[in-house]
């Protein structure tokens, strides 16, 4: 068990002030134009850190993996020189939510395998991790996928309790983020708080899914739900929002720019989407998913069935983003309820 | 720095996206859209591909593409890469010159299991520019003649000028202990071989399924024909192997566009067993017609 402390009200804006006067610090704030809303960006001062908030509409995956990430710079000489540009700089990222920890560590395990690419180890060596637990809404689903407890992946967890914060220190460079003023021993009532906290908030999951991940993989593998596929196809727009919004999609583009004055440039990697339509698309026109139902398909079993006997859990955390920015309404609880249902009762397309 | 247990930083150049530099030393144009292009590694080191993987090659301002070796790993001062223009990249490397560097990382993915393939007759089936990558094959196989058993070439292209590396395929065609069938779909007045596409003259071909393994490389539409043929001869659907194409972007298995259901076409690949392909539905342009199989 690790080491839990407690950090009260008063102590947690100095606490945070000082990693941010130690260095960059990215956490969830308000959106400068939408009040309400917030999203992961660096933070100027303890006072933007809001560490109590719903799901933002992107992922703090961004820190590792930017939408956009120039992937080295070149010079168009004879011969042509390239030249990395990776930054180094050591950043804090703050006030994750369990099922983004666990995204990261679905991100670290499929980066890692071999082989390794370069880019996202190398950013999230950069990176300490506070991660706090969180209030669901009716699109979490947590539960149904092992992620609403997650510790993956953070140095220090924060836990909302009467007096503070409770803070399980889970590494030693959370240990060192720690000084003694900041902290105080936890008694058993501050424990306590904090499991009613984590108690409420299993309770407060509304959504699920009917079947353990092992078995929707199974009942994936072996069904063809081809109907259902037209039938969810049928509202999809293919606008990749819900690739965009979510933890635990890892696919990109590569592409270079020039500089306006010819005489260099870049090559830059950006998120990509296996909705869009050209994105199984190769050289000479053929396209292996050119239909909208192939690529919604290919979605859920990559998710759910390709990704999950490969690494042993689904690569969905639960968060609910995609159905929150699903504009066709296609809920991903909803649907995956559907195919289980039509293959419990062996009505398949 | 903070310790993860699962992430390792890698300095591997197959790892990273920053090519190295590589010197073109030789150029050929082929047939209007097809170049042959020699190179050589600024560093001097050999690449070590294996015929059947791929190498990511760049013009830096035009991007990166995934192309296949055409040389064979038994010549090892250099390394040539076929192009067909196609595109922007394709295009510029089109008007390459000796002299001028691209930027190359790999090579990737599994090729033909040359280990495996030692001892058997090896038939080699290629459609179209499909004779590029198994031109790395044929001429591996030439170079080591006494470590395979029979050699069989059947090619097939569109037209007599569409066929590619003539050179090669002379020289081919003139050794006693490899055995070529030639093909055009649409012939014309030079041309003397058979007419039709490929499968025309591998049907022809005699062999003894239980000593032969198959190399196929071709276009999207040749692989469920020349299964049918293969499986007709009553070869093992385990010894049929299948080159396909997707499009890398990354070629570590990463990016996703080349996935093929579970398998990532550019690690998993892009040399996979006709077993491997039979039980993904996203292969599904390559299976044979069921009432073909055995």
């Amino acid at each position: 068990m690790p080491t839990e402390l407690v950090m009260t009200h008063e102590a947690v804006p100095g606490f945070f002030g000082r990693l941010i006067d130690e260095g960059p610090v990215m956490g969830p704030r308000e959106r400068a134009r939408q009040p309400g809303f917030h999203h992961f960006d660096w933070l100027d001062s303890a006072d933007d850190l809001v560490l109590e908030y719903q799901t933002t509409t992107i992922p703090p995956k961004k820190a590792f993996f930017p939408p956009r990430d120039v992937l080295f710079e070149f010079d168009l000489t004879d011969p042509p020189e390239f030249r990395a540009v990776r930054d180094a700089t050591p950043f804090t990222l703050v006030g994750v939510h369990p099922c983004d920890l666990e995204g990261l560590r679905l991100l670290d395990d499929a980066y890692a395998q071999e082989p390794a690419e370069a880019c996202w180890p190398a950013n999230r060596a950069r990176a300490r991790i506070i991660g706090v637990d969180c209030t669901p809404d009716e699109y979490c689903f947590c539960t149904s996928v092992g992620s609403c407890h997650s510790r993956a992946a953070c140095d220090l967890f924060l836990t909302p309790i009467e007096r503070g914060r409770l803070v399980e220190v889970l590494t030693g460079a959370g240990e060192e983020m720690l000084r003694v003023s900041d902290v105080t021993e936890a008694s058993d009532e501050d424990h306590a708080q904090a499991q009613q906290w984590r108690d409420d908030k299993e309770a407060a999951v509304t959504a699920g899914l009917d079947a353990s991940p092992a078995e929707f993989a199974d009942l994936l593998a072996t069904g063809d739900f081809t109907d259902i596929w037209h039938e969810i196809s049928s509202r999809c727009y293919s606008c990749g929002s819900c690739n965009t919004t979510c933890p635990t999609c890892f696919c990109f583009d590569i592409n270079d720019e020039f500089d306006l004055g010819l005489t260099g440039g870049r090559r830059v990697r950006t998120w990509d989407s296996c909705q869009l339509a050209e994105f199984a698309l190769v050289a000479g026109g053929h396209n292996f998913r050119r239909l909208r139902w192939q690529r919604v398909k290919h979605r859920w079993h990559r998710k759910f069935d390709y990704l999950y006997r490969e690494f042993g859990t689904p690569y969905c955390t639960g968060c609910g983003r995609c159905s929150r920015a699903c504009t066709a309404d296609i809920n991903i609880v909803d649907v995956s309820n559907q195919i289980i249902e039509a293959a419990r009762q062996g009505v398949q397309g | 720095m903070i310790e993860h247990d699962n992430v390792s930083p890698a300095e591997d150049i197959t790892r990273s996206y920053q090519p190295e530099l590589a010197r073109v030393i030789g150029k050929w144009q082929m047939t209007e859209l097809m170049v042959l292009l020699r190179l050589q590694t600024e560093s001097g080191e050999n690449l070590e591909h294996e015929p059947g993987q791929f190498l990511q090659v760049s013009l830096p301002g035009y991007g990166e593409a995934p192309i296949s070796f055409c040389s064979s790993p038994t010549q090892t001062d250099s390394f040539e890469l076929c192009v067909q223009a196609v595109g922007n990249l394709s295009e510029a490397m089109h008007d390459l010159r000796p002299g001028d560097f691209v930027g190359v990382r790999g090579p990737y993915g599994h090729g033909f299991p040359i280990a495996e393939m030692e001892g058997r007759d090896i038939l080699i089936v290629a459609g179209g520019i499909g004779i590029a990558p198994l031109r790395s094959l044929i001429n591996y196989i030439a170079d080591r003649r006494s470590d395979f058993g029979r050699g069989i070439v059947v090619y097939g292209a569109r037209t007599p000028s569409d066929r590619l590396f003539l050179d090669d395929v002379a020289a081919w065609d003139a050794r006693a202990d490899l055995e070529t069938y030639f093909s055009v779909d649409e012939p014309d007045d030079t041309w003397t071989g058979m007419t039709g596409v490929v499968t025309v003259p591998l049907r022809g071909v005699e062999i003894d399924p239980d000593r032969t393994t198959a190399a196929v490389v071709g276009p999207p539409v040749m692989y469920r024909y020349v299964a049918m043929e293969l499986l007709a001869k009553d070869m093992r659907e385990d010894d049929i192997l299948f080159s396909l194409e997707r499009r890398f972007k990354c070629g570590m298995g990463k990016c996703g566009h080349c996935q093929l259901n579970d398998l990532y076409v550019c690690q998993d690949g892009p040399v996979f067993r006709y077993t491997q392909l039979l039980g993904r539905s996203e292969a599904i342009e390559v299976w044979a017609p069921e009432e073909q199989k055995g």
